[in-house]
């Protein structure tokens, strides 16, 4: 219920304020603090202190009251000074696929003394807590699972701290816009990339062998990102790897038509599946989805531009 | 406040620690309480202890309910009840057991934590000491360490360090807001509401009985018995004995008040030297009053039993003020009723058969009973040490023990034997308790007298002269009369061969000034209540007579000195004022800033300077004498005053646009 009413609180102080620019710094007007759930019950007890010492006459009794309590004030100040004056930019973002954790870095810095236990938290999430150094970068992942394809806001992130006796919670709250882009999942019940969508200069026709298997041991030479696809793929499915060397030095064009799926999402799970199929496996390919083409290349930006391609289908133009 | 800290608060650390923290502030109350309650304690905190450290599971719920139930039980078959001070406290410490037990969340270690502190107060309703005080600000320093711990160890659990010198620091800045809040807070006379019976055990003053040793036991405590106004002079120590329960009954070992007691009229033959003064008498829970030898008039609701025993119709539960008169010289009972009189001379002939002997003696040697008294109180005089830590009289013959074998004791040793002995030596004699001394409060010339001063002495009953009163202790300490008890037992506890041993007088300056600390303890700690309240806030000129003004007192103080340690703390986060050079150097960067020339971040000074002669010639002289000097606080030898105000001189008259 506090935590409700707090939330409430800030939506209205912060209605217009949000997103702002880096870097932010905490300073006194942005830092809210109000007693803990803990805090309440720890004056309820600083009441039954008192009372029991009023009521035996315990002059050592209203020294411990009277000293917890003026513990309790101190700590305020502390938990307060434990957020004041903190700088926050925002870190990089790595883009992700659908359905796993998308980190949303913040990077923290202290001008004074070092900060215990900060914690991050977008609203009703798990928060992660870090200390932040004296005039240091301290970054700090923000996990968010990314739940659907396009764009990731990680939006309103409060911070607040604790630290040291749990008896308040002083927070304040910073949106940066920071997004990343979500990949639709890949689907690997798409296949292997229709031979027919092979580029129409006609070079390239994929032929099976074996022979070809030694040539590309070549590529994972030359690359080293594409050295751990090879890992893995030699893990996986074999068959799909004769098939597909052969054509390594082909081009392919991917196509919306080509991928054959109920739904468009789906088709864009196969569409995404592709571009890692092929990009792992060194082709150059291209794509072509209604809106968008990219012409064929390869590379990790290439195959970066592809998935947001994907990812922002249907969506507006990337900002 | 949804998202409580998981799992990592609750490692087999910060557990270790709470667990060390209770068995800590538990451990004094272990030696008062039976022995099941410290071995259920002590094994529960073993169970928890276990649990977190080998990562076991927890017990199942049924298991935790049912030790908690038997808990409860066993309290209530231990005392009859759940409440009062040793049930409740006993209740508490198995109740904060079992919340060790049961334990999961991080929101109930803090809990557990908060009963920590209640358990800290438990403890002072036994012991208010200076060690104690010490001892149990300690275990505060490891609750509030336990505390910081939980929240420090958010990512790693805390060191000990990390534990201890946060939470000292946080104690030591809450001190100052304690004193105010302890010396300003408004004090209340009395309890809120009716106390347990139990609650004042060890404090309630003297009782109905009294056998060897349970003055002594009063006599540790400070707490006021009541306190005097005298209208006029405070008349001599020697006199001010306080007369309370008359105790006639004596089974061998202990005195007792008798059943039967017809109430009397106060008139005297003679009846002297009278005395004004009002009594403001502290609750204790009995009938009986207290009033000066003798007392002239009855206050209304009092009677008077015929020796002389004041009785209040309802027993004292409030604190309760009478005016009084009494007469320091004075003459009653001259007629002695032949049932009361063999009433005083009866004893147990089978009992203390030494001490009858030898009253026997000297009643055969002297036929004057004058005389066997003067004998008496010379053998107390000749061989008797007065201590406040008499050896235990452990035989069925306590008084043979004490008069002919230990030969130590304090009051209540003097005045029982000495009884004993006029009994036997066939002079009528009964035992008065009450009060002698007090300490005198210069500031309002009031006598307080506190439980300490509790007192035992003795009247005999002499043809002629009535009821006279003897006071054995005078003959072996004159000093507890003549200037009070603390004069009379110098440090309390000194053991005698220690003091023989300590021939530079070392030990017992230390033991002096330890006792003075404790007086001033007494005084200044635990004997700050509302009298001393405002005695102390109209020294410091605060004439805080109602409870408003001195919460107005209080709010203001408190802001101040917390605002105080706030701005202390806060202004050590504030970011460094630069040198005068600098700020100089900014502004003047600034200006040109404003002017269209702002200064790059990798810039220096000279390739700034540079650049500015090269856009505006004009401001050329003026950049130059403000870039040298600047390089000079930074660079070379620095400013002297004369120079730095220069520059900000030159800076401020610096327009480039």
């Amino acid at each position: 219920m506090l935590a409700n009413l707090r939330q409430s609180i800030a939506d209205w102080i912060f209605r217009a304020r949000f997103p702002e620019t880096s870097p932010v710094t905490l300073v006194q007007r942005r830092i809210f603090i109000l007693p803990s759930k803990e805090g309440y019950v720890f004056a309820l007890v600083l009441l039954v202190l008192l009372v029991a010492s009023i009521n035996y006459a315990l002059s050592l009794g209203f020294i411990l009251t009277f000293l917890l309590a003026a513990m309790g004030s101190v700590a305020m100040l502390h938990t307060w000074r434990n957020l004041a004056h903190l700088r926050i930019r925002p870190g990089r973002g790595d883009s992700v696929f659908a359905g796993d954790t998308a980190h949303f870095a913040v990077v923290i810095e202290s001008p004074v003394r070092e900060r215990f236990a900060v914690g991050l938290r977008r609203r009703d999430e798990e928060p992660v807590f870090a200390d932040i150094a004296e005039r240091e970068a301290t970054t700090v992942g923000i996990a968010v699972k990314a739940g659907r394809r396009g764009r990731l806001k990680c939006g309103r992130v409060e911070i607040y701290t604790r630290y040291p006796v749990g008896l308040f919670h002083a927070w304040s709250y910073f949106d940066f816009g920071q997004g990343v882009i979500v990949y639709p999942r890949p689907d690997p019940s798409a296949g292997p990339p229709p031979s027919r969508s092979v580029s129409e200069s006609g070079e390239g026709v994929p032929i099976p062998g074996e022979d070809d298997f030694h040539h590309l041991r070549e590529y994972r030479q030359g690359d080293p990102l594409r050295h751990v696809a090879w890992k893995a793929l030699a893990r996986g499915d074999q068959l799909l790897t004769k098939e597909f060397h052969a054509t390594a030095s082909g081009e392919l064009w991917l196509d919306w038509n080509d991928a054959r799926a109920a739904d468009p999402e789906a088709r864009l799970s196969f569409l995404a599946h592709w571009v890692i199929e092929c990009e792992r496996i060194g082709l150059r390919y291209g794509l072509r989805i209604p809106g968008v083409s990219v012409p064929p290349d390869r590379g990790e930006s290439h195959r970066a531009r592809c998935l947001e391609a994907l990812a922002l289908h249907g969506e507006g133009a990337p900002r | 406040m949804s998202a409580a800290i998981p799992n990592a608060a609750l490692d087999a650390r910060g557990v270790m620690w709470l667990l060390g923290a209770m068995l800590f502030v538990v451990a004094p109350h272990l030696a008062r309480m039976p022995e099941w309650v410290g071995a259920f304690f002590v094994l529960m905190v073993a169970w928890r202890g276990w649990v977190a450290w080998r990562a076991r599971h927890f017990p199942m719920r049924w298991v935790v309910f049912l030790l908690t139930v038997a808990a409860a039980a066993g309290t209530f078959l231990q005392y009859g009840r759940l409440f009062g001070r040793d049930a409740g406290t006993t209740l508490l410490i198995l109740m904060a057991a079992m919340k060790l037990v049961e334990m999961r969340t991080s929101r109930e270690v803090l809990l557990a934590i908060h009963l920590g502190f209640v358990l800290v107060m438990t403890n002072f309703l036994y012991s208010q000491t200076i060690p104690m005080g010490i001892y149990m600000l300690a275990c505060v320093w490891i609750f509030v360490a336990t505390l910081v711990g939980y929240q420090r160890g958010m990512g790693r659990p805390a060191t000990v360090a990390e534990r201890l010198v946060p939470a000292g620091k946080l104690l030591a800045q809450a001190l100052p807001l304690m004193v105010v809040l302890f010396v300003l807070f408004p004090r209340v006379t009395g309890p809120l509401w009716a106390l347990p019976q139990d609650a004042r055990a060890g404090l309630s003053g003297l009782s109905d009985t009294m056998t060897p040793g349970n003055i002594s036991k009063l006599i540790q405590s400070e707490a006021t018995a009541f306190r005097v106004e005298f209208d006029g002079d405070i008349p001599a120590y020697q006199w001010l004995y306080f007369r309370g329960p008359v105790l006639w009954a004596f089974d061998g070992r202990s005195w007792r008040m008798s059943e039967f007691s017809p109430a009397a009229a106060l008139e005297y033959p003679k009846a002297e030297r009278p005395v004004k003064y009002a009594m403001t008498v502290e609750p204790h829970g009995k009938h009986w009053l207290f009033a000066l030898d003798v007392p002239g008039t009855l206050p209304p609701g009092v009677s008077a039993r015929h020796d002389l025993q004041l009785r209040s119709v309802r027993p004292v539960d409030a604190r309760l003020r009478y005016e009084m008169t009494s007469y320091l010289d004075y003459r009653f009972g001259e007629k002695l009723p032949a049932g009361f009189r063999e009433f005083a001379l009866r004893f147990n002939t089978w009992q203390n058969p030494r001490t009858i002997a030898l009253g026997r003696q000297w009643a055969a040697e002297n036929p004057d009973p004058r005389r066997v008294i003067g004998r008496a109180l010379q053998y107390f005089n000749s061989q008797f040490t007065y201590t406040l830590e008499p050896p235990l009289l452990e035989s069925d013959d306590p008084y043979d023990e004490f008069l002919f074998d230990k030969k130590r004791g304090f009051c209540e040793h003097y005045a029982g034997s000495f009884a004993l002995l006029m009994r036997a030596a066939g002079i009528p004699s009964r035992i008065v308790t009450g009060y002698q001394g007090g300490e005198i409060n210069p500031l309002n010339r009031e006598l307080i007298v506190r439980q300490a001063d509790a007192h035992a002495w003795v009247e005999v009953w002499l043809e002629g002269e009535g009821w006279v009163r003897v006071d054995p202790t005078s003959a072996v300490s004159p000093n507890r009369i003549d200037s009070g008890i603390n004069a009379a037992l110098g440090p309390i506890g000194v053991i005698p061969s220690l003091i023989a041993a300590d021939r530079l007088g070392i030990l017992s300056n230390l033991r002096f000034a330890w006792d003075a600390l404790n007086s001033q303890w007494n005084q200044w700690v635990l004997g700050y209540n509302i009298d001393r309240q405002r005695q102390f806030l109209t020294r410091l000129g605060i004439d805080a007579l109602d409870w408003m003004t001195l919460a107005l007192w209080l709010a203001g103080v408190s802001f101040a000195v917390a605002g105080l340690v706030s701005l202390w703390l806060v202004a050590r986060d504030l970011p460094r004022r630069d040198p005068p050079a600098v700020r100089a150097w900014k502004r003047y960067g600034e200006k040109l800033a404003r002017a269209g020339l702002a200064r790059a971040p990798h810039e220096g000074p000279l390739d700034y300077l540079a650049r500015v002669r090269a856009a505006r010639p004009d401001l050329g002289p003026e950049a130059v004498a403000i870039t040298e000097r600047y390089v000079q606080a930074r660079y070379g030898t620095g400013l002297t005053a004369p120079e730095a105000r220069e520059l900000a001189q030159r800076v401020r008259d610096f327009r480039p646009a």
